[in-house]
């Protein structure tokens, strides 16, 4: 009752904003409303995503519309708005001769902390990210995770009740981009920060991420929850069989249905017609000594629905990759 | 520790207004200047020269109280306790602030262009001003600490060793010339430096520059002084412009031969207000995103 009168206010909601560089639109009449939790933010390069982020970051006024982030108006309340925002940079954002514990309490106190409020929670962010034993060590002579993870104590130090983080895991080798991964994932799920994950690896979204926005040449494609997104292919099926390869696969064509095959043996995924009974599996299936094992209905990944949205096929597109870890 | 066992605690407080993050920069900048040994042979020549004086000042005390004869003596070398001698000590110790800057330039602001420190400062809850005033107040602190605070500390010293406080109410002139003089190096110096880090970052072309647009253009005042007989070419060397706004600000500054304290001051003025323009222009908040 108290959830349909007080409904969770939306953590961005942003109304017709457009963003000018001259004479180019880098943004174009985009509205969106997002839920708090975590959210990927996917695009080709000049996609728009850098726009999105300085503007959500406070950092650029936009040349028309408006919207508001975690309550606060992109506009009027800029520096508040700031205060409140964690963000993660992609370039190395240290300042070398730095311990690691004084960089993370001086980013504290840049986002108005006391000082010994900062020097405190500093050392308790290093712990969490586990970074407690190199907290003393100058930050230039940190390794490449150990400035992610850095740079991550950095934008958490303050607590913000929002994270921007823009490719979090670029340059990190299989094992430090999984605990990343699992850090950022920690971060949403127990400890309700919402985040903005901006990155051209889709399954570093996939994997954290519930929501998702995919920008395409300043608009916004599809925004929302990927579930929701996801298209559920009713008519495409994914069949796994023991026996006779190629005779089964030759009669489904044979009956008319577009089969593409997959690098597995004894598995292709087929699409039907909507008359189409799937009975009619088996029977083929016994004609060629065939026993077939699994009929599973096909659901849109994330790479497929970037591609269908932004139009193009199942290639990776310039500067996307599905980026999936195989650990 | 594992991730899952570690704690995450959140933080209740009220930020504070993002004028306190000055304050942050300039301690973080002073300390990065001053924990590196290579900026210490310099501050150690400032030192070695503030010694002199201050030992200079207390042996003219002691020998007064043995002997008025010597006393009198080594106030003919005008060392020390006259407007003339503070500013002359100013000058020198300006002379190894500049180049102290220099160096130190690279390291305050050219790191930050260099190695991403702007986009860690603007990507926190300060805007860019807050940035620009920060980073201005640590190296006016800087030259403070090389030049104003000495000198200040002579003057007590001098008037303190003195037979009665009397030297303190008979020469204002030399406290206001001390705090002047040293706003007039502070101001200048943290603005030129700044715009020329920001533009020129790395290590040997802003020492180039920056010891260049002093040595360089000061010839060229004489130069054309020498040429034309026009003492206003002597407004272009910007070091000398310095010096004799502080000299007129000790009340020793003979104008007959050389541009009156106003067109310097005017030299001065039109420089930092370029020196600004070019540190707004080049402290960007939205190269923070890449």
């Amino acid at each position: 009752m108290s959830s349909a009168l007080n409904p969770t206010p939306a953590l961005v909601e942003l109304t017709q904003l457009s963003h000018f560089y001259g004479k180019f639109q880098a943004l174009k009449n985009v509205s969106l409303t997002i839920a708090p939790g975590a959210i990927g933010l996917i695009g080709q390069n000049g996609a728009g995503k850098s726009t999105l982020l300085k503007i959500l970051l406070g950092l650029m006024t936009p040349s028309s519309g408006g919207g508001t982030v975690l309550g606060f108006d992109l506009i009027r309340q800029r520096h508040e708005l700031r205060g409140r925002i964690g963000f993660m940079p992609e370039a190395e954002s240290l300042i070398p001769g730095m311990r690691g514990v004084d960089l993370v309490a001086l980013a504290g106190e840049l986002s108005g902390m006391p000082r010994r409020q900062a020097l405190r929670r500093a050392h308790e962010v290093l712990s969490y990210l586990e970074l407690d034993e190199v907290r003393y060590r100058r930050c230039d002579d940190y390794s490449v995770g150990m400035k992610q993870r850095l740079k991550l104590a950095a934008a958490l130090v303050h607590d913000p009740q929002l994270l921007l983080l823009d490719e979090p895991t670029a340059g990190l080798d299989p094992q430090g981009r999984d605990a990343m991964l699992r850090l950022l994932h920690a971060i949403a799920s127990r400890h309700g920060k919402s985040l903005i994950l901006s990155t051209h690896l889709l399954g570093d979204i996939d994997r954290v991420c519930g929501q998702v926005i995919i920008v395409d040449q300043g608009t916004i494609l599809g925004c929302g929850r990927i579930g929701e997104l996801r298209q559920h292919w009713l008519g495409r099926f994914r069949l796994r069989w023991r026996g006779d390869d190629s005779g089964f696969a030759a009669a489904l064509r044979g009956c008319g249905l577009i089969v593409q095959t997959t690098p597995r043996e004894g598995e292709v995924v087929v699409e039907v017609p909507s008359d189409w009974q799937n009975v009619r599996f088996f029977e083929i299936a016994a004609r060629h000594n065939a026993i077939l094992s699994d009929i599973v209905p096909e659901e849109e990944d994330l790479p497929r629905l970037y591609h269908r949205l932004i139009g193009t096929d199942s290639r990776p597109a310039s500067g996307v990759s599905a980026g999936r870890n195989k650990s | 520790m594992q991730l899952d066992q570690a704690g995450y605690r959140s933080w209740e407080g009220q930020p504070r207004s993002p004028w306190w993050g000055c304050l942050s920069i300039v301690r973080i900048g002073l300390t990065l200047i001053f924990r590196r040994w290579v900026f210490w042979i310099l501050i150690g020549l400032g030192l070695l020269n503030f010694l002199f004086h201050f030992a200079f000042i207390y042996l003219k005390a002691t020998l007064a109280v043995q002997n008025e004869n010597i006393a009198k003596f080594l106030d003919n070398y005008k060392v020390t306790g006259t407007g003339q001698a503070y500013a002359d000590f100013m000058f020198a110790q300006a002379t190894i602030c500049a180049l102290l800057l220099a160096f130190a330039g690279s390291t305050l602001i050219g790191s930050d262009y260099r190695q991403g420190g702007m986009v860690f400062y603007l990507s926190r809850g300060i805007g860019r001003w807050h940035y620009i005033v920060g980073k201005l107040l640590t190296i006016a602190a800087v030259v403070t600490i090389v030049t104003t605070v000495p000198a200040l500390i002579l003057f007590i010293e001098y008037g303190t060793l003195s037979n009665s406080f009397q030297y303190f109410l008979d020469n204002p002139r030399v406290l206001c010339g001390i705090l002047g003089y040293g706003a007039v190096l502070a101001v200048v110096q943290s603005m030129m430096i700044f715009a020329i880090a920001a533009w020129v970052p790395r290590t040997v072309p802003l020492v180039m520059t920056w010891l260049g647009l002093f040595v360089l253009l000061k010839g060229l005042a004489d130069a054309m002084r020498a040429i034309d007989g026009n003492r206003y070419w002597l407004l272009l060397g910007f070091w000398d412009d310095m010096h004799r706004l502080g000299r007129w600000c000790f009340g020793s500054l003979d104008e007959s031969r050389i541009p009156s304290a106003g067109y310097c001051l005017a030299v001065l003025s039109t420089l930092c207000v370029v020196s600004l323009a070019l540190i707004v222009r080049r402290v960007r908040a939205v190269e923070v995103v890449s």
